[in-house]
């Protein structure tokens, strides 16, 4: 079937496109050049709609044990939110932590059609894939979580060469069917277990002797030399310590101008001026990312209301448990190999500290130049639920909208953030390069976030509002793999995306070392850690799709 | 003015949610009205006409008549009004009630009075589980108000209490105050076992000894003059405890839980 979008108003960064009206043909999912004769099946006339590749969430937390805690702990957010079935769409609960269902349905609505989970412990990635293959619409991919591994650690204790890291990386992206590797408080997680309560980029690891510094360069290294595009993905150390900000630029000068991204940066901009002892150190983190091409971030940008944080980062979130509200938090160990910190949150505008780490996230948002390098999230749900960017993009986009907002948060906040003589707004071009081509471009996915021919039709229509946030949470028509999906921000039908991977090579020699440290330390066998590709497909409904790595001819 | 009085007709297979059918929101609504609202029963919806036979018109005084186990959420946030349910009352009677009064004639389910914030509730019967408890995952129970019980309670009762009184004839099961905040907790039967599991703080007023944990320090002997005054408080109440032969102001007084804040106290009649 042909379908035809004609004279909408299209934004695709990726060719250059920057609101000029152009005719999209849709044939067998994907969007094709113009054809000469034929009369399309079916014709949208889009005139004056804006007109986008779908969205890509590069960051956000919707699969692996830590949302299922997370449910299980806040009872009261999913009794507060029930959403009925109806006759396309399955029931489901939930705000902050949604259930997988009404995760997809409500990522669809806004225009979103692929979201990448970035805590994917590599032994729980079977539950992990397993959770997100129930949800639906969205194509999803994980980037799988090393460097508070103990095997990794003993690699380094005993010095083994950078080979042998990389085979063992390779190897493991294979095993969890993952796109692109993440290290969360690098080395912090483990040394939490040895009871550190703190470790800073040079302090060692007190049973392995390791420093943060070392575990990033190498996995950095690694994952360039695998060829995986997406550079490492990197939640710093000192996740929400005033003063951090130094770790996170000495973090930038460490690597040593390999490629790194940066998540969640908001959390890791802080100073420690000011009376309160702690300030924004917005300024200085963008310069740095302004300065160092190969580094790209995500923000995590709060948005004030009830959430719960959930993350890797035991560590930190042990250290944040008094601050929970309601007061019950979990930090717990996943299977002796990674951890698990969930903490219920209520950001606060009245609050000093979380109004200014709502003034710091917006902040680097304006003052870091090049959206190609910098990314919208919230760091889902840890600093607000997804369902808030149309918020978050209005405040990007309307000056007068965010100076309000501002001058409602803690006074000592305003005083303290320089948000006011920002006047820069976001154009719809940066929103769409942000959100869907720089997105696409990083995680290394050459058939989405584009509307070139030859791209997978994930297409959202919005109507043209000055409202920003209305425009954004219900876009006019979405087409996942050129199936519409929704129409008026609500789904019609539903359809399965599919599972976005990396497979990159490994020697296969590096089971041997492997295969003991599994039957002497683990809680499973070696057979069985590894995920096979029929556990993704066999239901029928989820699909693999692998990528090319960087240097192979795609 | 007569007391809207809606009748059973039959006993569905499906539980019941009966919320729509609570004081406030009758308010102002005709008799056709009321008959056409819908209850979630199971997965159907079934029209209040359908399942009960309605006569009198004061919704403020609403009589439930040949009710059964599976009646659930009578009374649910209850802001204003008087409900009598003739028979049994099924789960989570009086969740959440602000004010009013609901009297019970025979036994309620699990979670009766759960997170109720203030008003009266009376069960003639016994109660299930987790009288005047907090839903599960929620960290604060009963917030105000007073519940009687004439027959006996199942286990944690005042799980998460916070503030007000639960009152019992008869006997309570394990875990009696079980994670106590505040609040007072009076027990004329027996207890069972894991009397005040970490209770932080909040008063257990018992008149039969009861099997303590070892995480509770025996505090002596006292005559504390604040009981006359609490019983003198019950004396309007339809109940035993208004009864000048059960008063008491001679206790052994225990602390606990140690295992918690310890600021919690079991009153036992001497």
């Amino acid at each position: 079937m042909l379908i035809k979008l004609s004279n909408g108003i299209v934004y695709d960064p990726a060719a250059g496109v920057a609101g000029q009206q152009r005719d999209i043909y849709i044939k067998n999912g994907r969007i094709i050049d113009p054809p000469s004769d034929t009369v399309p099946d079916q014709e949208y006339n889009l005139h004056g709609k804006v007109v986008m590749s779908g969205a890509i969430d590069m960051h956000t937390h919707i699969g692996g044990g830590k949302g299922n805690i997370a449910r299980i702990l806040l009872p009261e957010d999913h009794r507060a939110d029930p959403v009925e079935r109806n006759s396309i769409c399955r029931s489901g609960c939930g705000h902050a932590m949604p259930s997988t269902f009404v995760t997809g349905y409500r990522y669809a609505e806004m225009g979103y059609t692929a979201g990448f989970e970035p805590a994917l412990l590599p032994i729980n990635a079977r539950q992990a894939h397993m959770e997100m293959g129930d949800i639906p619409i969205l194509d999803k991919g994980g980037y799988v979580m090393l460097g508070s591994d103990d095997y990794l650690l003993r690699l380094l204790a005993a010095k083994k060469d950078q080979q042998a890291i990389n085979d063992y990386v390779a190897w493991t992206i294979n095993a969890a069917k993952a796109i692109g590797v993440k290290v969360v408080n690098p080395g912090g997680i483990n040394a939490f277990k040895f009871n550190q309560r703190k470790l800073d980029l040079d302090e060692q690891n007190s049973h392995y002797g390791i420093t943060p510094r070392e575990i990033l360069q190498v996995l950095a290294t690694a994952v360039k030399a695998i060829g995986v595009s997406h550079p490492l993905h990197v939640h710093g150390c000192n996740l929400g310590v005033p003063g951090n900000m130094q770790t996170t630029l000495d973090t930038i000068q460490g690597i040593g101008g390999l490629p790194m991204h940066l998540t969640h940066i908001q959390f890791h901009s802080y100073g420690t001026e000011g009376d309160f002892k702690f300030s924004s150190g917005a300024a200085q983190i963008a310069e740095a990312i302004n300065k160092n091409k190969n580094i790209t971030i995500d923000v995590g940008q709060i948005l004030f209301g009830q959430t719960v944080t959930a993350s890797g980062d035991n560590m930190r979130q042990h250290a944040n448990h008094k601050h929970a509200s309601p007061n019950k938090w979990v930090t717990m160990d996943i299977e002796c190999d990674a951890g698990c910190g969930v903490v219920p949150f209520k950001y606060k505008d009245q609050n000093f500290v979380n109004a200014l780490q709502w003034a710091i996230g917006l902040e680097t948002f304006l003052l870091v130049d090049d959206p190609w390098r910098i990314f919208l999230t919230t760091d889902h749900p840890n600093g607000a639920p997804f369902t808030s960017y149309p918020h978050l993009i209005r405040l990007l986009m309307d000056r007068t909208f965010r100076n309000d907002v501002l001058a409602t948060i803690h006074p000592e906040a305003q005083r303290m953030t320089t948000l006011a003589s920002i006047d820069r707004e976001y154009s719809l071009n940066e929103i769409a390069i942000m959100t869907r081509a720089g997105a696409a471009k990083l995680i290394g996915l050459k058939d989405r976030g584009h509307l070139g021919s030859g791209a997978w039709a994930d297409i959202t229509v919005y109507t043209d509002n000055s409202n920003r946030e209305q425009m954004f949470e219900k876009p006019d028509f979405v087409f996942k793999d050129g199936q519409l999906v929704v129409v008026d921000g609500k789904v019609v039908a539903t359809k399965w995306g599919t599972t976005h991977t990396v497979k990159p090579d490994f020697d296969p020699s590096v089971e041997k070392g492997l295969k003991d440290y599994f039957d002497r330390y683990l809680t499973m066998k070696l057979g069985n850690f590894k995920m096979s590709d029929d556990e993704i497909t066999e239901d029928g409904r989820g699909s693999l799709t692998t990528h090319p790595l960087v240097g192979d001819l795609a | 003015m007569s007391a809207l009085t809606l009748t059973l007709k039959y006993r569905p297979d499906q539980r019941v949610d009966m919320s729509p059918l609570s004081c406030q929101h009758l308010l102002g609504k005709e008799p056709a009205e009321i008959a056409a609202l819908e209850l979630q029963s199971g997965k159907c919806k079934l029209r209040v006409d359908q399942l009960f036979s309605l006569s009198g018109f004061d919704t403020q005084s609403l009589i439930i008549k040949n009710s059964f186990e599976k009646l659930d959420f009578i009374g649910r946030d209850l802001e204003e009004g008087h409900i009598t349910v003739e028979g049994d009352a099924g789960a989570y009677l009086a969740m959440g009630m602000k004010s009013g009064q609901i009297t019970v004639t025979g036994n309620s389910g699990l979670y009766a009075g759960c997170e109720m914030k203030n008003g009266y509730l009376e069960i003639i019967g016994d109660t299930g589980d987790f009288l005047g408890g907090a839903l599960p995952g929620n960290k604060i129970g009963m917030k105000g108000g007073l519940i009687l019980v004439k027959g006996n309670a199942g286990e944690r009762v005042g799980d998460h209490l916070r503030r007000g009184m639960i009152l019992i004839e008869g006997n309570a099961g394990d875990y009696c105050g079980s994670r106590m905040i505040a609040g007072t907790i009076a027990v004329m039967g027996q207890t069972g076992r894991y009397l005040g599991y970490a209770m932080r703080r909040g008063t257990l007023l018992l008149w039969n000894p009861p099997q303590l944990s070892a995480s509770f320090n025996d505090c002596g002997l006292h005559t504390l003059a604040f009981l006359p005054l609490l019983f003198t408080a019950f004396k309007t109440l339809n109940s035993k405890f208004a009864e000048n032969s059960v008063a008491f102001n001679r206790v052994q007084r225990f602390a606990g839980d140690m295992a918690e804040m310890g600021r919690g106290e079991v009153l036992v009649k001497k």
